[in-house]
């Protein structure tokens, strides 16, 4: 683990902690920008360059200029308390949800394992070797998202359409004037 | 607990912190707007998960061709199955919040828990 590996794991963990003790909205979802931020980071440092492209466009931008938008339509409840409190109880059941899932992490294999069953997996071997030459997309992932996997990605759209549709249904257009 | 852990499985160690967060937050907060950010930590936590077993020590981005100036690349999978639900998660969040700005429309308030009591007087 390196040093800015860690700086960034912190400041997502303290971003996402902001996210959950404010109680005023608009800080919350300045804190979820910056969440995104971080995760993104964190995604360049884990060697994934499209899917940080992706965080930082859609999660950091669209997803933030949505919920301001929500805001600006609803309200921002005024409050006299500045963070959340939390009930003895509920954090008695976090910690022991904590628990159980640290639990498993031993189990798994360590970052980085070349033999893990994904990075040494036959799949992932096999359109490492061969992606290049059969789709001639120099980059594996969207080798696999638009070749390979091309249907899933035109369900994807599908998905996408129907959000689109089930939205402007919800609102019944008066919401955009 | 072997402290080994820490320096190998970090990533692992922090979703489990964002899923519990994520969880805290999808449960326990009143305001809706904020349940629909913790379903975001979530999600989020989730993909770490993902993209963390896609890593390899030394690896570098699966781009290929050219005769390979690397041999060693992370898993291109992982990558493609989180692009897919990064997308689906935004999908999913708009359509929360296109209703929950009707719930306020409807009923002037965003808090479950005023909202459970107007909805029992009705």
């Amino acid at each position: 683990m390196t040093l800015l590996e860690a700086t960034v794991l912190v400041f997502v963990i303290g971003c996402a902690l902001a996210t959950a003790v404010f109680r005023d909205i608009l800080s919350v979802i300045v804190a979820s920008a910056a969440y995104s931020l971080g995760i993104a980071t964190l995604w360049v440092l884990l060697q994934a360059p499209d899917v940080a492209l992706t965080e930082a466009a859609v999660g950091a931008g669209i997803m933030t200029l949505l919920f301001l938008l929500t805001v600006a339509k609803t309200v921002n409840p005024t409050t006299d308390r500045f963070f959340e409190r939390i009930r003895p109880r509920t954090f008695v059941v976090l910690v022991c949800f904590l628990g159980v899932l640290l639990m498993t992490v031993p189990a798994l294999p360590a970052i980085g394992d070349a033999g893990s069953p994904v990075v040494g997996g036959e799949v992932t071997n096999y359109y490492l070797d061969n992606a290049y030459e059969q789709t001639e997309v120099e980059n594996v992932v969207t080798a696999v998202l638009a070749a390979y996997r091309g249907f899933d990605t035109l369900g994807e759209a599908a998905v996408v359409f129907t959000a689109g549709v089930a939205v402007l249904l919800v609102l019944r257009r008066e919401a955009f004037v | 607990m072997n402290v080994d852990i820490l320096f190998t499985h970090y990533n692992y160690i922090v979703v489990a912190l964002l899923l519990t967060i994520g969880a805290y937050m999808l449960v326990e907060t009143p305001n809706l707007v904020k349940k629909v950010i913790g379903m975001n930590v979530f999600q989020s936590g989730i993909f770490l998960f993902f993209i963390t077993s896609a890593y390899r020590t030394g690896g570098s981005p699966p781009i290929v061709g050219h005769g390979g100036a690397s041999t060693t690349y992370v898993s291109p999978l992982p990558h493609v199955l989180i692009l897919t639900a990064i997308v689906v998660g935004v999908s999913l969040t708009a359509v929360a919040l296109a209703l929950i700005v009707r719930i306020y429309t409807e009923y002037g308030t965003l808090d479950e828990r005023v909202l459970r009591e107007v909805r029992a007087d009705e």
